[in-house]
């Protein structure tokens, strides 16, 4: 969907931002661009919406190569949500979400059922907002109308640059979890910077790891935790990558991958649902609070239980296997 | 602290307020304002003079100076600021006499000669508040709004003016109350207005005079004032005004 073909880009004669950047997202993924400040990562995402020229290569969205296209018209088929909203204080909210679908003329009946629909899907009562003005929401709210907003006339393509960088780590969270519901939902082909590696890994399909310019790794998040390419990426990503890989696994996976111990009735365990990640269920056992989980599906049906050398067994198995 | 600066400013519109009954109490008991009585016609037709001069130069500049502002705060043609605001501060550097003096060397005696002054001494504010205003607008939107695939002009129309509006008109009302203080002058290069008056009292030392024509252009300039809050009120988006005012809470 987004193909990068020896994409260059230099500044003043001699400054090299981005050097030869060849790689694609695929329709429907989420791919985080993720790296230091100055790698180069926001330029990229500017590339493909033509805020930034190209100096070198071509950026092909969807076949068409978009030093080619269209500037205006291509832009307002690409949802862009920015890490301070940009939200306009001289329309009220509707007016705000509405900005693309009112260029291209929609007329007011659809141009309200869509303002519904997507205030709900973002979360927001639509007639409690409809007639405010941005600056009496507070950051969280601003930036859920933000991605209504660039959901709004329903492109296919969505770039987004450090859209929930700016919030307070709760509602981050939150926002991040929900972007994710959403997204599984809509399955827009998405490109997102971030600057934060644990929330790459938990939204990101494939993560793409630049640094000066340049690709270090472009790999799903699993691969690049247990498998980095090279010194910097595994830097990158922390000493403690393990652990972080552990919060792509479900208690459901190891369960699905090996066989559970049985339950033994002791005052040291503790019930875990099996949805949750495993991330969660170390941190119980290394907590001190339960020797071993008792594993719940959603019905509170017990399938067995962990334990530590069970997700150390387990954690064994991936990152072989991965390789 | 808040209660304290607001009982300060109270107090102080009270004693404002005071002092201007008691002025207006003493002008009338003198019989300050008897001029005007005694010559309704030639009344009017000096403020008419005077509404006139400030009405053409402040028009003229306003339909120069604003295309002016969004000219110099284009990208490409950033560059042409320092020389345009140069100019433009020219004129205002210039006092308003010399220019009125300059201006009746080109255009004679006449209407024409302070219409031009003015419009030269107005020019510099509404650029200015033009230019200040455009520039405010956060990046960020700018930069929002052209992801999203709005051109240019829309840029300019849906965002950068109406959020430049409230500096805009504020500059319109900066330029118009001076220019009817300084439109008194206009007398000088036999333009009319009030300021026939106002110098005849002075040369004359005849209080009646003096004030009948000087109180009517404080109270003009008062006038224009408010009528430009008003404005500011009528026509600056809703959603500024409540920002603005949320801000200052």
């Amino acid at each position: 969907m987004i193909h990068f073909n020896d994409v260059t880009k230099i500044y003043n004669g001699n400054v090299k931002a981005i050097e030869d950047m060849n790689f694609t997202v695929e329709k429907g993924e989420l791919v985080i661009m993720l790296g230091p400040s100055g790698c180069g990562k926001t330029t990229l995402l500017r590339m493909v919406n033509q805020l930034e020229s190209i100096t070198d290569g071509d950026i092909m969205l969807n076949g068409k190569s978009v030093r080619h296209s269209n500037k205006i018209e291509m832009r307002r088929n690409i949802g862009y949500v920015i890490q301070s909203n940009g939200l306009f204080p001289n329309m009220n909210i509707e007016d705000n979400a509405m900005i693309v679908p009112n260029l291209l003329g929609w007329d007011r009946k659809k141009m309200r059922d869509r303002f519904n629909t997507l205030m709900e899907l973002v979360g927001l009562n639509p007639d409690e907002y409809r007639k405010r003005y941005p600056h009496e929401l507070s950051g969280g709210q601003q930036q859920r109308v933000g991605v209504a907003r660039a959901l709004a006339a329903d492109p296919p393509v969505m770039l987004m640059d450090e859209p929930f960088g700016a919030l307070d780590p709760i509602i981050r969270t939150h926002l991040q979890e929900e972007f994710l519901q959403i997204q599984k939902e809509l399955k827009k082909t998405i490109l997102f910077v971030s600057h934060d590696i644990d929330e790459a890994v938990k939204m990101a399909d494939k993560i793409a790891l630049l640094k000066g310019g340049k690709m270090m790794q472009y790999a799903e998040p699993a691969r690049m935790l247990n498998k980095p390419a090279n010194s910097f990426v595994a830097e990158f990503v922390g000493q403690d990558r393990v652990l972080k890989s552990m919060s792509l696994y479900t208690v459901k996976d190891l369960a699905n991958a090996l066989t559970l111990k049985p339950v033994l009735e002791s005052p040291d365990s503790q019930n875990i649902n099996e949805n949750l990640s495993l991330r969660v269920a170390i941190s119980k056992i290394l907590n001190q609070e339960a020797d071993q989980l008792i594993v719940e599906n959603d019905n509170g049906t017990r399938k067995g239980s962990i334990t530590l050398d069970l997700i150390e067994q387990f954690l064994h198995r991936e990152i072989k296997e991965s390789v | 602290m808040e209660r304290k600066n607001k009982t300060i400013a109270l107090f102080i519109k009270l004693i404002f307020w005071a002092l201007l009954v008691a002025f207006f109490i003493w002008a009338f008991s003198n019989n300050m304002f008897s001029t005007i009585w005694e010559q309704p016609d030639t009344f009017l037709r000096l403020l008419g003079e005077h509404i006139t001069i400030v009405l053409l130069s402040g028009a003229a500049a306003v339909l120069i100076a604003v295309p002016l502002g969004i000219f110099v705060t284009r990208p490409k043609f950033r560059k042409s600021e320092w020389l345009i605001v140069g100019i433009a501060n020219l004129g205002q550097t210039i006092p308003s006499l010399a220019v009125l003096a300059l201006a009746m060397g080109f255009l004679g005696i006449g209407i024409s000669a302070a219409v031009v002054a003015l419009f030269v001494y107005s020019l510099l504010p509404i650029l200015q508040n033009t230019i200040a205003g455009i520039d405010s607008v956060d990046d960020n939107m700018i930069d929002a709004a052209k992801g999203m695939g709005l051109t240019n002009a829309q840029i300019l129309w849906k965002i950068e003016l109406p959020n430049a509006l409230t500096s805009i008109i504020a500059g319109v009302r900066t330029a118009l109350v001076i220019n009817i203080g300084t439109a008194a002058l206009a007398y000088l290069v036999g333009a009319g207005g009030l300021g026939v008056w106002i110098f005849t009292g002075i040369r004359l030392f005849d209080n009646a005079f003096l004030m009948s024509g000087a109180v009517p252009v404080t109270l003009l300039a008062i006038l224009i004032d408010y009528l430009f809050k008003w404005l500011q009120f009528a026509l600056v988006p809703k959603g500024l005004r409540l920002a603005r005012k949320a801000q200052n809470a």
